[in-house]
């Protein structure tokens, strides 16, 4: 893009895809200063004052659930080429998933609650697999 | 009399069935009217043109008009357009208005289907007549109007369009489109993301984690404590009456014509009707602190303007053939199963489909409504079911939902976390997502008609000068933006006491 006068401009067609991304990352720096020079000393002292993340969150919940959605995203296509073409990377993986989430999840442990959670990791992802892999023919991990 | 012999009882079942599912689809967060279309289109096949259209019309109305029940209940919005019913939907609910907010939401969805539809049926060709005179430069301009609208829905003005930024930024990922005159090049892409990352992020494992992981990790940090959130969850409490539309009439029918007119502009469909309806109503009322802590004219707007969109959405679909959202280019698919070419001959040429189409969204709205309204309570039961129950197959669904929108692609899936932990750090640092996501909806579209319009016309002055659309769209956004100005000022002196409302 070359400026011919402050308003008029030529676009060179092989460069085009860099006009509005640059634009857009220009306005940004301009806005990110803006915030920083209006909000600059409020946001430091939420910072230094050390009660920002991960400070005060329930770290077992938090990250037991990234740690668990990560592990079943890797386990999903491994287990999966296994079976090809058949779901079964989403199913076998689901129901681990789900029974450690909702075990994760839960407060109060007993062999109620437990047994809620294990039936509920079986039910739920054989009724998906089975209506959206075997009915109507969804590709599935 | 040919089309007597369409209206089958199987039609009508048809639209019935299609419109429950869609309801169901719309419902459950992660799935969306979209997908509903697009699972259900195979079963098309075998159902000719006129009972497949009915089966995803159906699906259409009832997907749009299900995302009310998450947004409502649960604070996620079911399908895009759903955004800003969660805004006072939610509050309502956290002030033990849960049915009543629904119901309100589902009264004004059913007025603005009816509306859009009329107004499909009246004004189609004229109303295509006026957008198909739209340049790029006015397009340009109204997505540029969008984007100073949705400001206006942010806590703090500045915030709001650096998210919007933010979210054109990163839908500019990928390569420049040619299919819609770019050059190809890729931008943005890391060396070893290129081939994941050619087209871009896909935009439905995007909202699905910023609106679906993003908020279980948010619920997951505070400990995943029953009593609060869902289980805590009231549906019942203050009835509702009709009386709650007294004085909303203006509201209704602006946002329901919002929602017709922005369905109508090719590419600016979506989200961007209730956006602009809600902050238009927002902009209006004589209460706007109101907005944001359970005001029912706030959902009132929202939802009456995305069942408005459902009629708007298919003018230029039928007329000229340009979808106006992403479900309606959905149903170009199904037209094209059966060899019809969608385009400005369509309704002369099938007036008997035509005619079919309209009385599938007539009836679709309808059972929309009875089904709503009669099973709310069934429906909604999604919401008393334990968090260490719900999160769970929630989270497996998004899943499947962000793998399944492109036939099974592993890296969607990846997508699905990438912006779930950006959603989560996001509320962190108080970025506003809704703006965000718009932006990410509208930058491929804003980039084609911005440097189109340079590349034909060389100089800038063209987007104040070509027509005087685009003058008006220069007054509504210079307004906007002083609106905005005004009401921040408004609200900063209100917070410092110097100013009593």
């Amino acid at each position: 893009m070359s400026f011919d006068s402050p308003f008029n401009v030529t676009i060179d067609f092989s460069t085009s895809h860099m006009i509005f991304p640059t634009i857009i990352a220009v306005i940004l720096g301009i806005l990110l200063i803006t915030i920083l020079i209006t909000r600059g000393s409020t946001m430091l002292a939420t910072v230094t004052n050390g009660a920002w993340w991960p400070a005060g969150i329930d770290h077992k919940r938090f990250f037991g659930t990234l740690a668990l959605t990560v592990v079943y995203f890797l386990a999903m296509p491994s287990v999966g080429d296994i079976f090809p073409n058949t779901g079964l990377g989403f199913y076998l993986c689901s129901i681990p998933y789900l029974f450690a989430l909702s075990t994760l999840f839960l407060h109060e442990r007993s062999r109620r609650t437990l047994s809620i959670a294990a039936a509920n990791a079986i039910i739920a992802p054989s009724v998906v697999w089975y209506i959206l892999s075997e009915l109507f023919n969804i590709s599935l991990p | 009399m040919e089309l007597l012999s369409i209206l089958t009882p199987m039609f009508f079942a048809l639209v019935a069935v299609g419109t429950v599912i869609g309801i169901i689809f719309g419902a459950i967060p992660g799935m969306t009217a979209t997908m509903a279309v697009a699972v259900c289109l195979p079963l098309t096949y075998s159902l000719g043109l006129e009972n497949g259209l009915a089966l995803l019309l159906g699906l259409y109305v009832g997907g749009i008009s299900g995302g009310l029940v998450p947004a409502i209940l649960l604070n996620i919005p079911g399908t895009p357009s759903s955004i800003t019913t969660t805004l006072d939907g939610y509050p309502m609910t956290q002030n033990g208005e849960g049915e009543r907010a629904l119901k309100i939401g589902i009264t004004s969805s059913l007025v603005g289907g009816l509306i859009s539809l009329a107004a499909l049926y009246l004004f189609a060709p004229a109303l295509a007549d006026f957008a198909i005179k739209f340049s790029y430069i006015e397009k340009f301009l109204i997505i540029f109007f969008a984007l100073t609208v949705m400001a206006a829905l942010s806590s703090s003005l500045l915030v709001g369009i650096f998210s919007g930024f933010l979210g054109i930024f990163i839908s500019l990922i990928g390569a420049y489109d040619i299919s819609r005159g770019g050059n190809g090049e890729l931008r943005l892409v890391p060396e070893f993301l290129e081939y994941y990352l050619e087209s871009g992020f896909s935009l439905l494992p995007v909202l699905i984690g910023l609106f679906g992981l993003a908020t279980i990790l948010i619920e997951a940090e505070r400990g995943m404590k029953e009593g609060q959130g869902l289980s805590g969850v009231k549906i019942g409490g203050k009835p509702f009456k009709i009386s709650v539309f007294k004085g909303q009439i203006v509201n209704l029918f602006r946002s329901s014509a919002i929602g017709t007119f922005v369905g109508i502009l090719p590419g600016v469909g979506g989200s961007a009707a209730s956006i602009l309806a809600y902050s238009q109503e927002k902009n209006f009322s004589k209460n706007p602190e109101k907005f944001g802590k359970g005001a029912p004219e706030g959902v009132i707007a929202s939802e009456s303007a995305n069942n408005g969109l459902t009629g708007g959405a298919l003018v230029p679909l039928l007329s000229l053939g340009i979808p106006g959202d992403s479900t309606t280019a959905i149903l170009i698919g199904a037209f094209t199963l059966q060899g019809i070419q969608v385009g400005p001959l369509f309704i002369g040429n099938n007036p008997v489909t035509w005619n079919a189409m309209i009385i599938a969204m007539l009836v679709a709205n309808i059972v929309m409504f009875l089904v709503m309204v009669f099973a709310i309570r069934h429906l909604a039961k999604v919401v008393t079911v334990p968090k260490n129950i719900l999160f769970p197959i929630i989270l497996m669904m998004c899943v499947v939902g962000a793998y399944t929108i492109n036939y099974g692609v592993m890296f969607d899936v990846w997508t699905l976390l990438i912006f779930g932990l950006f959603g989560y750090f996001a509320h962190k640092v108080g970025l506003e997502i809704a703006p965000f996501i718009i932006g990410f909806i509208l930058g491929p579209s804003a980039e084609i008609y911005f440097v189109k319009s340079l590349e034909s016309f060389g100089t800038f002055s063209i987007f104040f000068t070509k027509s005087w659309i685009a003058g008006l769209l220069w007054v509504l956004i210079a307004l906007s933006i002083a609106f905005s100005i005004s009401v921040a000022r408004k609200k900063h002196r209100i917070e410092n006491g110097s100013d009593k409302p």
